[in-house]
């Protein structure tokens, strides 16, 4: 852990900022489940309907999310907003790399059959669907596999940014 | 409990629903919605794994509360003890949806970390910020679902 760097989140030295980060997250990651479990997005036959091309509810669905999300944070990281914990806001923007499509492909791939992602597998359990415990344990053998291939995670690059570094935030696999 | 929502809200609702709570954790501390990390740090926190992003994990047991939330107790019907596999259990037998699944959950969690991200970090989050690479990871993940989804209907049919 190198100290000089980021301010880290673990539990041993949890700070003022770390507890209200943690409610920050809380907040976001139940409205976040709330809204696709209001979608019916954690059933196999809504993405699976969508998929197929009959109901293309799933892709609407991310489609408005990102078309009402990209102008608004075009917009404020042209203004300098500051954001409230983390100092102005800055978007992630890294060049297409060959992990990005081969990532794709096994994503996909896996996307079609299991039906559900890593959130909406969560909320699978919270409907009290047993066979969301199959996949949130398949979708956790998964990342520890490659966990275990690379070492490193940030070999696979900063993606969609869910590995940089910003304030706060730890990054792991450091 | 209370069932005050319908069984399915309209895409018009939930999905600026869910841009506007990207927009939101942006201008809050400057982070992607991405669930796939929640499960890294989840499972770093489990394993004792120093440099966890506990606040990830919170956000992991928020997903699931608004699930509860919502599935539980503002809305009782649809959804309510379901498979949450209904095409898939009416086309093959129990055993063979457990692999199904099992496998397509461990393909897909191996996937999202080889690309650095899932649907939420990549798809809305890394697409919302104009990213190259999540839209590359995106189109990549959108179309070979459908290609693969078409072929298990044309293979299997069923109720798939």
């Amino acid at each position: 852990m190198s100290a000089t760097t980021t301010p880290t989140s673990t539990a041993a030295n949890e700070t003022a900022d770390d507890r209200k980060m943690n409610v920050i997250g809380l907040a976001f990651g139940a409205l976040f489940g709330g809204l696709l479990a209001g979608g019916l997005l954690h059933e196999y036959d809504t993405i699976h309907n969508t998929l197929v091309l009959e109901d293309l509810y799933v892709f609407f669905v991310m489609g408005s999310a990102v078309a009402i999300a990209t102008p608004v944070l075009w917009y404020l990281e042209r203004r300098g907003t500051a954001t409230a914990v983390a100092g102005p806001l800055k978007l992630s923007r890294p060049k297409p790399e060959r992990h990005h499509v081969t990532g794709g492909l096994l994503f996909g791939t896996g996307w079609a059959v299991a039906g559900t992602c890593p959130a909406p597998a969560l909320v699978m359990l919270s409907s009290g669907a047993w066979l969301a415990g199959v996949a949130i344990g398949g979708i956790f053998l998964g990342l520890y596999l490659r966990e275990v291939q690379t070492r490193d995670l940030a070999a696979d690059g900063d993606g969609d940014g869910e590995k940089r570094s910003v304030p706060i935030v730890a990054r792991f696999g450091r | 409990m209370f069932d005050v929502l319908p069984a399915q809200l309209p895409w018009w609702v939930v999905g600026p629903g869910l841009g506007a709570l990207v927009v939101g954790l942006f201008v809050v501390a400057n982070q992607p919605l991405g669930a796939s990390g929640a499960y890294v740090q989840t499972s770093g926190l489990l394993r004792r794994r120093p440099d966890t992003a506990v606040w990830r994990v919170w956000y992991f047991a928020g997903m699931f509360l608004g699930g509860i939330i919502v599935t539980q107790i503002l809305r009782t019907s649809g959804g309510d003890g379901r498979s949450g596999y209904d095409a898939l259990v009416g086309t093959f037998s129990m055993p063979v949806v457990v692999v199904l699944v099992f496998a397509g959950a461990t393909l897909l969690g191996y996937g999202a970390a080889v690309a650095g991200g899932c649907t939420s970090g990549h798809g809305l989050c890394g697409t919302s910020q104009r990213s190259p690479a999540s839209l590359t990871m995106t189109v990549t993940f959108v179309a070979t679902a459908i290609v693969v989804s078409l072929a298990m209907r044309a293979v299997f049919g069923g109720a798939l």
